[in-house]
This record gives C-alpha cells, sequence and structure tokens, in this order.
C-alpha cells in the first residue's frame, strides 16, 4: 500500500529527465478562465430555481421560544417555510463533531445561528419572507471571552470544551533548570476573513431515483455529499455533488461548503423543485465561519551554547458556538508547537473552548500561523538574550534528516529546512542588512529585516482518515480520460495530476483530459486541504496511471518481442531501449489492449503514510510528511502615522519536488499577500461576536498597491519518496511563514514586539508613542 | 423599459426593469455569466464591463443608463480559442489562479493598453488598484499586462 513512488516512477523512465513534471505548461482551466467561460455555482444559471434564504438570530445566546411560519406564507411568491423538526433525515452538520444543528431547534448560539429557511419563487419574496417569519427568543447570558467561558457559569453546550490535545516529551521541569536563558511570553493572533472573491453558493436538483444533485462552492465534494445524506436521509449513492470551478477557497469552503449546500438540498428535497442559496458579500463577511483566534502562553528555555532544551506551552482556541474545525487545527497546532527545531523536552497542552463567537473554519495554515508566530517570536526573544543571530540561532537548532520531533516522529528523509534557511539568509543578505551600523533610517522612517520559519505537515493531522482516489481511462484513440476528487480552486492542482499521469503514461500532457469534478466517478477521496491535493490525490493519480503503464509496457514487450524491462514511452511512441526500430505507437498499443480484452481503464487508491499520535501524550507520526518554509521580510515603518510598509519579502520551500514552477510562484506570492493582509491590516472587528466590519471598504485585504517586491523563491527540492515523482504540499507554507517574518521584522525596526496579529499602524502608532 | 445598445459591437434590444443593476441584467437576462458577482458594492472589481471603452463596475450601473452606449464584456475580445493577446498573456505568465477576478482583470488591461500602449508598473498598479485578487499576489498580473503590451505592439 506504501509504495516508493519516486523510485518506480524513476525505474520506469530509465533515469531520464522528465518530460513534463518540472515544466510550465498552460494550464488545464486556463482558456476557460481568460475567456469568461469557466462555470462557477452561481453561472450554472437553472430555470426556475427557488431561492433560499435563512432566517437567522439576532441573538448570540437564547432559547427558541416559538416559530411562526404563518406570516411569511402572506408574502406571495413563498413557497416553503422550513423549520429543524421539518428536516427529512438527521438535523446534524458538525464537522468532526456532532453538535450543530442544520437549522437550530431549541437554541442559538451565535450571531447568524438559522433558525429557519424560507424558500419562494424569487430573491425579493425569498428576503421578506424570512423578515416575516416570527422567533421568539428568550435570550440566555451570552460569553465572548474563552478564558471567561470556561471560568463563568455559561452554558453553551453540555460541556464546554469540545476538545483538547497534549503533546508530553522528556521532563520538561528539569529540562528546565539546566536551561540558561528562558522566555515566556503570551501571544494572541486574530481571526482573519478569507475574503474570497466568490461568496458561498449552492444549487441542488431532485434527479431521477430520488436521487439528489448539488452543484456547489466546497472544498470537499465528498464531505458534502456525506453531509446532504445525512440531513436528508439519503443513501450516499442517492446523492451526487458536482463541484465546479471555485472562485477561493483558501478552507473557507471546506468547513462552509457542506453547511450551505445542505441548506439547499433540504429545501429542495422538501419542495421537489431545484433550489439555490447564494451568500451577498455582506452575508459572507458576517456569517461564514473565520480564522480561529488563539491566546497562547508560550515558555521556551536554551543552553548558552545557543541549543534548545524546552518548551512548556498552553493556549486556548475560542472556536465560537460550534466545534466546526476547531478539533483539527487545535491538534495540528499542538504537533506543530516545536516549530523547525529539534526540542527534546515539550509539554503541550491546548483545549478549545465554546464560546458566543461566530463559529472558526479551516483557513491557510490551519492554527499553525497561530501557533507559529508564537514559536518564532519566542526563538528571536532567545536568540537577542543569548546574542546570537537569529539564522544562526535557528540553524544550530533546525531538524535535519534522522531528527525527531515534538510528537517523537522519526524524520528519516525530505527535511530540506536547514539548507533552506542557509539559501534564503543569503538571496537576501541577511548578514549584511540586518548589522545596524549601516542601516539607512531617517527622522520619520525606520527599516529592520526579520526571518520567519514554518513547517506544515502534508495531509490530514492523525486523528482522521486521510486517503483519495483517481482513475484513468485509456480512450480507443489514445486520449486520456482523467478523474479526480481533488477538487480546482485556484491552485492548479488538476493541472499537476494531468502532467504526472502524462509522463507516468509517456504521452503529451495535452492528451490528458480532467473530467468535471463528480463524486459519482470516484470513491471518497478527502477534502482539498491540508496540502494535500498534489500530495495524496496526485499520487492517486499516479497510482492508477502506474497500473496501465505497467499493463502497456507488458503489451509491448509482447508485440516488440523484446524485455519488458527494455520498453519505454515516450511522446506517445513505446519503443524498445535496445533497437528503437522496434516501436508501437501508443494510440495503435491502446488499441491492442481493448482488442486482446486488457482493461484499459484503472482507478489509483492512496493512503496517507502516517500514524495516530497516543491521545495522552501527543506521541506518534501525526502526519507523512512535512513542507518546510522561510521568508525573510524588510519593513519599513513610518513612526509618525505608525504604518509598516513591507518593502521586500524573499520566501523560500521545501517542499520536494516542484511539479509547476510558475504556478508554485503564483501559490508563493499570493500567500506572501494573504499573509500580509494577517500581518497587518485584517481586523474583524466583532461586537457581540459578530463581525461589524464587513465590507471591502472596511475589512482591508492587500491591493496591488500593497504589494512589495516579491523576489523569486527559493526552493530546496527534498523530495518524498513515498508521493507521485517525490512532491509535497505548497499551498500554505509560504503564508504560516510571511506573519512571523514581518513581526520579527517589525521588532528589528523599532525595538517593539507585538504579541498579537495583525500589527495594525494605530497599534505601532501607540506602541510607539508609549516607548 | 425597453434599451437598445452595442454589446461587443452588435446592437441590442431588450427589456430591462428600471431598478435592475447592470450587472443583474447581464447575467440573469443576457446570461453574460463572464462578468462575476464578487460584492454588488463597486469594492471589488470582479464586475468590471467597458462602457465605451472604459473600465466601469456593472454593479454600481443600471442597466437602463447604457441605453445608447456600447459595452463590452470579455466576450468581445476573442471568438472561441483564438485569443486575443492580452488573453494569451494571462495564460502564459500565469496571470490568474481561481479565475474568478480574470474577466475583469483582462477588461481592465484592455482599457488601459487602448489608452496608454507602453504602462509602466506605476501606471499599472494605478489601473489595478480597484480590482481586487485573493490568489495570485498580483505579480503576475503585472507580468501579463507587461507581456500583454509587448504583444501588441509587434
Amino acid at each position: 500500500m506504501y509504495q516508493d513512488y519516486l523510485g518506480e516512477v524513476k525505474k520506469l523512465l530509465h533515469g531520464k529527465d522528465y518530460k513534463v513534471v518540472g515544466k510550465n505548461v498552460i494550464r488545464v482551466d486556463a482558456i476557460e478562465k481568460v475567456t469568461g467561460r469557466a462555470k462557477y455555482t452561481t453561472d450554472f444559471i437553472i430555470e426556475n430555481a427557488l431561492i433560499v434564504r435563512a432566517v437567522r438570530s439576532p441573538y448570540p445566546h437564547a432559547l427558541i421560544k416559538k416559530i411562526n411560519k404563518k406570516p411569511a406564507f402572506k408574502i406571495p411568491g413563498v413557497v416553503a417555510v422550513i423549520i429543524g423538526d421539518d428536516i427529512p433525515g438527521e438535523n446534524q452538520c458538525g464537522y468532526y463533531l456532532d453538535d450543530q444543528p442544520l437549522i437550530a431547534t431549541d437554541k442559538v448560539r451565535y450571531i447568524g445561528d438559522i433558525v429557519a429557511l424560507v424558500v419562494a419563487k424569487d430573491k425579493e419574496s425569498a428576503w421578506a419572507g424570512a423578515d416575516a417569519v416570527e422567533v421568539k427568543y428568550e435570550e440566555l447570558p451570552a460569553v465572548f471571552d474563552p478564558k471567561e467561558a470556561l471560568k463563568g457559569d455559561f452554558k453553551i453546550h453540555n460541556r464546554k470544551s469540545p476538545g483538547d490535545v497534549k503533546v508530553i516529551k522528556g521532563d520538561v521541569e528539569q529540562a528546565f533548570k539546566e536551561c540558561d536563558v528562558i522566555v515566556e511570553n503570551i501571544y494572541k493572533p486574530g481571526s482573519q476573513d478569507h475574503a474570497y472573491l466568490e461568496t458561498e453558493a449552492a444549487i441542488a436538483i431532485p434527479e431521477a431515483q430520488d436521487g439528489i444533485l448539488v452543484i456547489s462552492t466546497n472544498q470537499g465534494p465528498f464531505r458534502t455529499r456525506n453531509a446532504v445524506a445525512r440531513v436528508l436521509g439519503k443513501p450516499q449513492s442517492q446523492v451526487r455533488v458536482i463541484t465546479p470551478y471555485i472562485g477561493g477557497g483558501f478552507g473557507g469552503k471546506d468547513t462552509y461548503g457542506p453547511i450551505i449546500s445542505s441548506l439547499a438540498a433540504v429545501a429542495a428535497e422538501i419542495t421537489r423543485q431545484p433550489a439555490m442559496i447564494v451568500h451577498t458579500r455582506y452575508d459572507s463577511f458576517v456569517y461564514h465561519f473565520k480564522r480561529c483566534p488563539f491566546e497562547i502562553r508560550f515558555k521556551s528555555g536554551a543552553t548558552k551554547d545557543g541549543k534548545l532544551k524546552a518548551i512548556e506551552v498552553d493556549y486556548l482556541c475560542d472556536c465560537g458556538g460550534y466545534a466546526a474545525h476547531v478539533i483539527g487545527l487545535l491538534k495540528r497546532a499542538a504537533y506543530h508547537s516545536t516549530g523547525v527545531y529539534e526540542i527534546p523536552n515539550c509539554n503541550v497542552q491546548g483545549i478549545a473552548v465554546y464560546t458566543n463567537n461566530l463559529p472558526v473554519a479551516a483557513f491557510n495554515g490551519f492554527g499553525n500561523p497561530q501557533m507559529l508566530f508564537a514559536v518564532e517570536s519566542q526563538m528571536d526573544l532567545l536568540a537577542e538574550k543569548l546574542n546570537i543571530d537569529p539564522v544562526e540561532f535557528r540553524l544550530k537548532n533546525a531538524l535535519v534528516p534522522g531528527s525527531r520531533t515534538g510528537t517523537n516522529q522519526l524524520l528519516d528523509h525530505s527535511v530540506g529546512i536547514k539548507e533552506l534557511i542557509s539559501k534564503v539568509a543569503k538571496k537576501a543578505d541577511w548578514v549584511k542588512k540586518r548589522s545596524k551600523q549601516k542601516r539607512w533610517q531617517s527622522e520619520t522612517k525606520k527599516r529592520g529585516i526579520g526571518i520567519g520559519c514554518s513547517w506544515h505537515g502534508c495531509g490530514t493531522t492523525g486523528f482522521k482518515h486521510d486517503w483519495a482516489g483517481a482513475s484513468v481511462i485509456l480512450n480507443p484513440d489514445g486520449s486520456v480520460t482523467y478523474s479526480t476528487g481533488i477538487v480546482e480552486i485556484g491552485q492548479g492542482t488538476i493541472t499537476s495530476h494531468a502532467m504526472m499521469v502524462a509522463e507516468t503514461l509517456g504521452i503529451p500532457y495535452e492528451w490528458v483530459k480532467v473530467e468535471l469534478n463528480d463524486t459519482s466517478r470516484m470513491p471518497d477521496s478527502g477534502e482539498t486541504h491540508a496540502q494535500r491535493g498534489a500530495f495524496i490525490g496526485g499520487t492517486a493519480a499516479v497510482d492508477a496511471a502506474l497500473k496501465l503503464r505497467k499493463k502497456l509496457n507488458k503489451l509491448a514487450s509482447e508485440i516488440l518481442k523484446c524485455d519488458e524491462d527494455e520498453i519505454t514511452i515516450e511522446d506517445g511512441i513505446a519503443y524498445s531501449l535496445n533497437d528503437a526500430s522496434k516501436k508501437i505507437s501508443f494510440n495503435d498499443l491502446v488499441r491492442e489492449m481493448y482488442q486482446r480484452g486488457i482493461s484499459p481503464a484503472e482507478y489509483g487508491f492512496i493512503k496517507a503514510r502516517r500514524g495516530y499520535p497516543d491521545p495522552d501524550t501527543g506521541q506518534g507520526d501525526p502526519y507523512a510528511a512535512y513542507t518546510f518554509g522561510c521568508t525573510i521580510a524588510e519593513v519599513e515603518i513610518d513612526i509618525e502615522t505608525g504604518e509598516v510598509n513591507v518593502l521586500r519579502l524573499y520566501p523560500g520551500v521545501a517542499a520536494g519536488k516542484i511539479l509547476q514552477p510558475d504556478v508554485v510562484r503564483g501559490q508563493i506570492n499570493g500567500c506572501a499577500m494573504l499573509g500580509l493582509g494577517y500581518s497587518l491590516t485584517e481586523v474583524v472587528e466583532r461586537e457581540n461576536g459578530k463581525m461589524v466590519n464587513p465590507s471591502f471598504t472596511d475589512y482591508l485585504i492587500p491591493t496591488i498597491m500593497d504589494k512589495p517586491e516579491i523576489a523569486e523563491f527559493i526552493s530546496v527540492e527534498d523530495e518524498y519518496k513515498y508521493s507521485g515523482y517525490g512532491a509535497k504540499g505548497v499551498g500554505e507554507i509560504a503564508f504560516i511563514a510571511t506573519p512571523l517574518a514581518v513581526a520579527n521584522a517589525v521588532y528589528d525596526a523599532i525595538g517593539v514586539r507585538f504579541y498579537d496579529l495583525p500589527i495594525s499602524a494605530e497599534k505601532v502608532y501607540f506602541a510607539l508613542k508609549r516607548k | 423599459m425597453k434599451i437598445k445598445f452595442q454589446l461587443n459591437g452588435q446592437p441590442v434590444e431588450a427589456e430591462a426593469p428600471i431598478d435592475e443593476t447592470l450587472l443583474d441584467f447581464l447575467r440573469n437576462r443576457l446570461r453574460i455569466t463572464s462578468v462575476k458577482k464578487g460584492c454588488d458594492l463597486g469594492e471589488c472589481g470582479t464586475c468590471t464591463v467597458l462602457l465605451n471603452g472604459k473600465p466601469v463596475r456593472s454593479c454600481l450601473l443600471l442597466a437602463v443608463q447604457i441605453d445608447g452606449e456600447d459595452v463590452t464584456t470579455i466576450e468581445g475580445l476573442s471568438k472561441d480559442d483564438n485569443l486575443n493577446p492580452i488573453q494569451e498573456a494571462f495564460v502564459k505568465e500565469y496571470g490568474f489562479q481561481c479565475g474568478f477576478c480574470t474577466p475583469g482583470m483582462i477588461l481592465t488591461t484592455k482599457a488601459l493598453l487602448d489608452k496608454n500602449p507602453d504602462p509602466s508598473i506605476e501606471d499599472i498598479k494605478i489601473a489595478f488598484e480597484g480590482n481586487l485578487c485573493r490568489c495570485t499576489g498580483y505579480d503576475q498580473i503585472i507580468e501579463s499586462v507587461l507581456r500583454a503590451a509587448k504583444l501588441i505592439k509587434r
């Protein structure tokens, strides 16, 4: 089951250079996207589809005493009003835990909790109907601070916490006694909105045999299908989810996709008519779940020769009214809390706490940007106390092949972080720029430089499953039909898959057609998150293509009357390496497969090669492999306004084989800008847990004017042997490193350390005034 | 109200409710779904169309305001797969990821290059200030515009 895919592929290619993998090709989705023909959920216009509008709670915490549907029916276009009791199946849509009804029946737990759906013939009627539904509430005391929630007499659910995590290794108490320097601080990295340009939407259409088809903005077609099947009380086979192009996801549509899909599906099932629900930008800002705010107490110690000895960490995750995604990101943060360093003694304890805030979602980095912000701030503080250069300090402690992580996972190969740090530092001219003597500054402007290192386990965290399928069909004309359960959210993964299939089969990339993502084609393939699209999904593609390639080689050797090992297939021609005149075209070979009754179709299926850490100690192998990141930031601070201007970023990744260099560059630069927003400007302002700056005018995502110079990324190709072509994931790593580098650069510039994110101009201004 | 206007070089006559935005009119009545709704408030630029060659946000205009005017959407730039040089540049320079902002970006490029065939990076930044992109980090969009300028000059 765990094959050395890298070795197998290299053997098949007889050690020759790749023809497709690692090159820049025209993306599968390019032509559709630049001509405007690419279809997103709301572009599937269904004639006479009913419009669904949710009735949402205005209270953060209240009992539902009575719901009166009748006034809504006075509005002529209203067709149905649906409350929780009307749901045909189970009224449950929790992500990891069964704590969240799709439509609340007894109580509401955040502002925006759904209490009813109005289904109408047009948008105006649906909105008017939603306003007309009468809901009587009895307000309950609400709590928005997780520490208060833990201590006080609040009962949001029948328990205060949906889950916790521990990583216990070595003897922390003793280790701290042996430390020469110890640093302890409290960090409060905040929330963030995904702010993808396409808002959440879903269309549900009744199909033959009582089935239902859902087209929606989601990152997890199978989770979406399973969620819909559950609320409709149908077997999973009765629900088909088509995931068209997605206008940005970043994790948000992983969490909210199944929810919004279930809302449309319930309406369609009850009315037996097509139904659609579309979030406005306001709805998206105010109601879709966001990045989880953390509060982290972090204590770390090192000896005077600069070796890290111990960490002691406890942290709270404010998950809001329901657990949603918190369990996963809570665990991921703990398993990465050593940072990219070898630390023999760890005591890490995290807990998620229910409050009446908006619940939290998956979001690029998934707990790691928050945790590693603390880790990397601590690293700089320790380095300063030890009077060691921050880069040197990191190099002294960085993980190397043979190292063990905080969860005691042995990293036997594919650990490129040390080389990466050196290369990024060199590219950024760190030593010279870090020197204070020659640094440029003026009366009003001060400059600084900082480093941030990140790591991110590829694939889901070791407490849930991680598998994926793929299928390859060789058509009689030699063209290839490829299907995957991985979603194209902009990251370019389906192109990577097509490239790997082409390389493995020995044909031009253009011969591979990637089919529309449809759950009826594919076994459960999990979600498109956790840097797993190319890593797990792509390996499934290679698995399927390899099975066919072996059949092709065997068949070619029979036809060409030579040894199987001497067969190679290149550019659509199979030939003998010993005698190139012995050849047959790929098309003829495929046709021969059909003639001889050899199946020309194969499924690939992959399970991540990792374990499940012990729940009491956190010891184990939570991820198959880790991607590493390192970013250096140069900033200039206007000390009159407090504005932080990022001048330059030097990103780098150790992400195994880079499948598409220009696409990866786009990912890294995009991540850098998403990270700049989290570092500096993106403040989710809340009142009673509700976002009160829900527009692009008040919630500031980086525009083209905010773009710093971003250097060409450094790549250390530390190939991972159990994945297709040695690739690891790359979608999140560059994001995580950015805020860490910026925060450290701000300190370098003005000598003020910020323990919370984002570092807004206002905060800098007042901090400088206090100074 | 009945309106008459030029759409991508073709005359169009259609019924437009007086309170309907140009964006909804294009998407829902004319089925031109390349024009995207990102915010409906004039803040994101995904619904950009060209009105007499100038980029405008179709969510901030009423359909009735285009009576007698000339409107271009991305469909007006190319026929079938014969890409316009701007589209070709966006393909080659990877000036898109999720693609949701792309039609607006490409139309903004068209308006810029029609007016200024040799823009500096600063000119490009000013022209694209109102077009948000959450995926690319903008570098490859800027490179797409620069390549498009070169392709057009050639």
